[in-house]
């Protein structure tokens, strides 16, 4: 993006073909305690980078030669570059942070330059509604099924050492602004047992988390109200939250230095091939294998595939169980609230809340209940539900946030699998050339790295190779055995 | 010769009038019975090679192998388009067809001319109906790109050719074949005479292709569909063998010191583009490069002019041609089901279609060149042959077999060993035309196993 505006600024005030630039004050880019990761000014980058401005300087000069030389600029060919090529060997159908991953580990896994041709299709490019951009961001470890669990903790090793993955040659470094304060489950009487057999799982698997008593949840977090509280489940290490937008950014950046093509187009159809139309125009392209993941849209995809015109109860008609569900995110502002050591809190009511930023801004919500689901035609909040069900368990568990100020709001889809509310990883049984990676409700987002290299196992090994995720596959839909978190959020 | 050159013609005909549910029966029958009557040209029967004569036209030991391989190759490419043309519009089919006969017909004409000029016009006019199918039937849109390739590369070399034929009609007053293999050297001012070699000979070598000038084949190979790749792979090529091969006559005493450049080129073309094939990820890919490497050994044999030399590109032309087209017909049956050629999505074949397998593992063995088939005999010829001419170049042909060997096996072992992917498993089986193509393919290289004689061309 700012090689492009850097262009357009040479463009219209080049003197000649090189260009002199002004040189800025000093940026520290090391990894300090108080960075704030995101540049403020809007204006020119803060470094000097020669191969960078080599690229541009080139570009520029090309495009000078080619204007200045006679004949015109008509090709046969590109009648509009942004459509998609003809034939690839892989479509993934969604540009969120699933597509992404696939298509980063993809290339990754591929053993020759060039070796599968990938498109990601995504058919908004400002994401106004994708799931990954308005998630919380929040990554823990604290599930019942081993399956999250490796999943969680992959991704989160795999985010601590991001620019060993994901950096790219001569570009800034990724920056996901990974706050591993951890989480804080909260359990009441009736369901610690269900916390302590989670806790002795997630132990087994790896995880680093801890259990704790009021008395030493009210030591250790001393603005919290434990009455109610029973036991108490603390993540001690690759929990927190992070940028999930700085982690999009990352993966598509490397994706796409790695020779992934974006397309910003809809699938309409799928005729033996996939079809996608970009206003009136559209294309067919003609593919080997398309990978939904359309996070919360993948229902309405796979619809197209006329699954629901085969009878209920044949493998042929087994419908894919995702559809999108409203959740509402409220950012407050509270002077006197919890320290800068606030981990993820979630209350057994529903209710949970983070640290955002150092200014005393805390992000909070809660899920509604199932009878009250908002309707998901649009992503306008609702703020009297804000009112009605998180203020009042907010300030219970935190008496600090009696006193609080909304600031802003704002609302996004889960990808919500209504048959046990975990991802889809797998092939789908009837049409063999659909993978699967979606419906993960609410902690896609958490898992997408390693969900994504297990896709990518999948399609290019032809089974899973570090994580075993069949339990997580079709099968389980078909046979109706839904495998259940206990404890969800 | 009229006898398969009207019916060739007729062809044409046919495939407009015939109705929408027999058009492809038709035309296969048709050129089946075609083919047939061209089988009586392998045999020669007269002292002066010469046969089936008339002012235009001649067979010889040369040049009959090839017209029987042109003529075989339509109804195999008949054979193969079935399928991927089903869905087209009906018009589209007939003039694909109509296409495929005139590609034919010029071929056919072009390897029994008896004059040089009607050879290289029909050599010009084959790159019209191919750079047709090419751009037209082709899948992806570097199509563009690969026919103005294939249509430069080789028009850019044969315009020199044209004037070298000119000039040599001037001196010598006649480019009859069956004249000018009779006369002596012909006296041309000293440094004309290596512009007169290199023009005469550089739009063959483009052809082949020689090693530098090879760009415009992995395109067009990739490409065309599977009756433009076969009948590129099969015929196309080895037009520009059999152009060199009657061409060196008049080029005669200045070949020895000439031919240098070109055979280093060649023989180095053999190991680089062999190594070439062992890091494709296309299919279709490897499979072109390894026609280059190949054609790489014809053309050094070619190149020195000795008996078993020429023997040897012959029949290794013959074999090629035939082993070539078979691996991309296996190809193309991959890429129907899968709708890719990336190698590393479409593995594990041995499980789901056994029988197809079994038609990989015999033409991927014909293509490493293994005994009996004839393959190996012409390899082996020309190793021979090129080792008579300086011990060195058998570590180019040693190494260039050692690595051939790898890449068929390579090829093998990845599209049909391995783990089967996930989006394989419900394939459509293998249809009985697929099995028959197969079989035509193989058949001929089979029973050319018992009779070599017949591709031994006129210096046997």
């Amino acid at each position: 993006m700012s090689a492009w505006r850097r262009l357009h600024v040479k463009v219209r005030r080049a003197h000649g073909l090189f260009t002199s630039r002004r040189v800025t004050e000093q940026y520290t880019w090391m990894y300090g305690p108080s960075t704030l990761g995101q540049n403020l000014s809007t204006g020119k980058p803060l470094r000097n980078d020669f191969f960078k401005e080599l690229e541009a300087q080139l570009a520029a000069m090309r495009k000078k030669a080619a204007d200045a030389l006679p004949g015109s600029s008509w090709s046969p060919f590109d009648i509009n570059p942004n459509l998609p090529p003809e034939r690839a060997d892989i479509v993934i159908i969604g540009g969120g942070v699933m597509g992404w991953s696939i298509a980063y580990w993809l290339k990754q896994k591929e053993r020759v330059r060039e070796g599968v041709k990938v498109i990601v299709v995504e058919r908004d490019l400002t994401y106004s509604q994708a799931s990954t951009v308005l998630s919380a961001g929040g990554i823990r470890q604290q599930f019942s099924l081993p399956e999250n669990i490796h999943l969680s903790l992959a991704s989160a090793d795999f985010m601590r050492n991001i620019n060993e993955h994901l950096g790219v040659l001569n570009e800034d470094p990724v920056d996901l602004q990974f706050n591993q304060s951890g989480y804080l489950f909260l359990a009441s009487e009736e369901v610690a047992h269900i916390m302590e057999e989670n806790y002795s799982t997630q132990r087994q698997v790896g995880a680093k988390v801890t259990l704790l008593s009021p008395t030493q949840l009210k030591e250790k977090f001393p603005w919290i109200n434990t009455d109610g509280v029973a036991l108490a489940s603390y993540g001690l290490e690759n929990e927190g939250w992070f940028d999930p937008w700085s982690l999009l950014n990352a993966f598509r950046r490397k994706a796409m230095s790695m020779g992934v093509i974006q397309c910003c187009g809809e699938v309409t159809d799928f005729k033996y091939t996939v079809q996608m139309p970009k206003g009136l125009e559209y294309q067919m392209v003609e593919c080997a294998i398309v990978v939904n993941a359309a996070g919360a849209f993948s229902g309405k995809l796979a619809e197209m595939l006329g699954i629901s015109s085969n009878p209920k109860d044949t493998i042929a008609g087994t419908p894919v169980p995702v559809e999108p569900r409203k959740r509402y995110i409220y950012v407050v502002h509270c002077p006197d609230g919890p320290g800068l050591d606030t981990p993820f809190l979630i209350d057994y009511s529903g209710m949970y809340f983070r640290r955002e930023g150092l200014g005393g801004n805390y992000i909070t919500g809660a899920s509604p209940k199932e009878a009250d689901e908002p309707d998901t035609s649009n992503l306008e909040v609702d703020h009297q539900f804000f009112e009605d069900s998180v203020w009042p368990r907010l300030a219970y568990r935190v008496p600090a946030f009696e006193k609080l100020k909304v600031t802003s709001a704002w609302a996004g889809f889960y990808d919500y699998n209504t048959f046990d509310q975990n991802g889809i990883i797998g092939d789908h049984p009837v049409i063999n050339n659909m993978y699967f990676a979606t419906g993960f409700s609410g902690h896609g987002l958490q898992q997408s790295p390693a969900a994504g290299r297990a896709v990518a196992e999948l399609i290019l090994d032809g089974n899973f190779k570090t994580l075993d995720m069949r339990g997580l596959g079709f099968r389980r839909i078909m046979a109706q055995e839904p495998i259940l978190e206990r404890n969800i959020l | 010769m009229l006898k398969i050159l009207i019916p060739t013609l007729l062809l044409i005909p046919t495939s407009w009038l015939a109705k929408a549910k027999w058009l492809w029966p038709t035309t296969l029958l048709h050129s089946f019975i075609i083919t047939l009557f061209s089988l009586a040209w392998l045999k020669n029967t007269t002292e002066t090679n010469w046969s089936t004569l008339n002012p235009y036209m001649a067979t010889d030991p040369l040049s009959s192998p090839l017209l029987t391989l042109t003529c075989c190759l339509l109804p195999l490419m008949i054979l193969a388009s079935q399928n991927h043309l089903a869905q087209d519009p009906l018009v589209r089919q007939r003039i694909y067809i109509t296409l495929l006969v005139t590609l034919q017909l010029s071929l056919i004409m072009a390897f029994a001319a008896t004059e040089l000029t009607m050879f290289y016009v029909m050599f010009e006019t084959s790159l019209i109906p191919t750079l047709i199918l090419i751009t037209r039937w082709g899948n992806q849109m570097e199509r563009l790109n690969a026919g103005t390739y294939f249509l430069f590369y080789t028009l850019a070399s044969s315009l020199p050719l044209l004037i070298t034929l000119l000039a040599f009609q001037n001196k010598t007053g006649t480019l009859s074949l069956l004249i000018i293999q009779l006369l002596g050297p012909i006296p041309i001012s000293p440094y004309v005479n290596i512009i007169w070699w290199t023009t005469s000979l550089l739009a063959f070598l483009v052809k082949m292709p020689l090693y530098g000038v090879h760009l415009w084949l992995p395109k067009a190979h990739v490409e065309a569909p599977i009756a433009g790749s076969m009948i590129l792979a099969a015929v196309l090529l080895k037009l520009g063998g059999y152009g060199m091969m009657r061409l060196m006559l008049i080029l005669s005493p200045l070949a020895k010191e000439l031919c240098y450049p070109f055979i280093i080129l060649a023989l180095w073309g053999v190991l680089m583009t062999s190594s070439i094939c062992l890091g494709q990820t296309d299919l279709k890919s490897l499979i072109a490069y390894s026609s280059v490497s190949h054609m790489g050994l014809v053309a050094a044999a070619i190149l020195i002019q000795t008996p078993w030399g020429l023997t040897g590109a012959l029949i290794l032309m013959i074999a090629h041609g035939l082993t070539s087209s078979a691996l991309f017909c296996l190809a193309n049956t991959n890429y129907e089901r899968t709708h890719t050629r990336t190698m590393i999505l479409t593995r594990g074949s041995q499980m789901i279609l056994p029988l197809m397998a079994t038609w990989w593992l015999i033409t991927c063995l014909a293509n490493l060149a293994l005994p009996p088939l004839p393959n190996l005999m012409g390899e082996l010829i020309i190793i021979s042959a090129l080792l008579g001419w300086s011990w060195w170049t058998i570590i180019f042909t040693g190494a260039g077999a050692l690595i051939t060997a790898t890449y068929s096996l390579y090829m093998y072992l990845m599209t049909q060993r391995g783990p089967v992917p996930n989006h394989m498993i419900s394939m459509n089986p293998s249809h009985s035309r697929e099995h028959l193509l197969l079989t035509l393919h193989l058949l001929p290289l089979l029973l050319l196993v018992f009779k070599p004689t017949t591709i031994w061309g006129s210096a046997y």
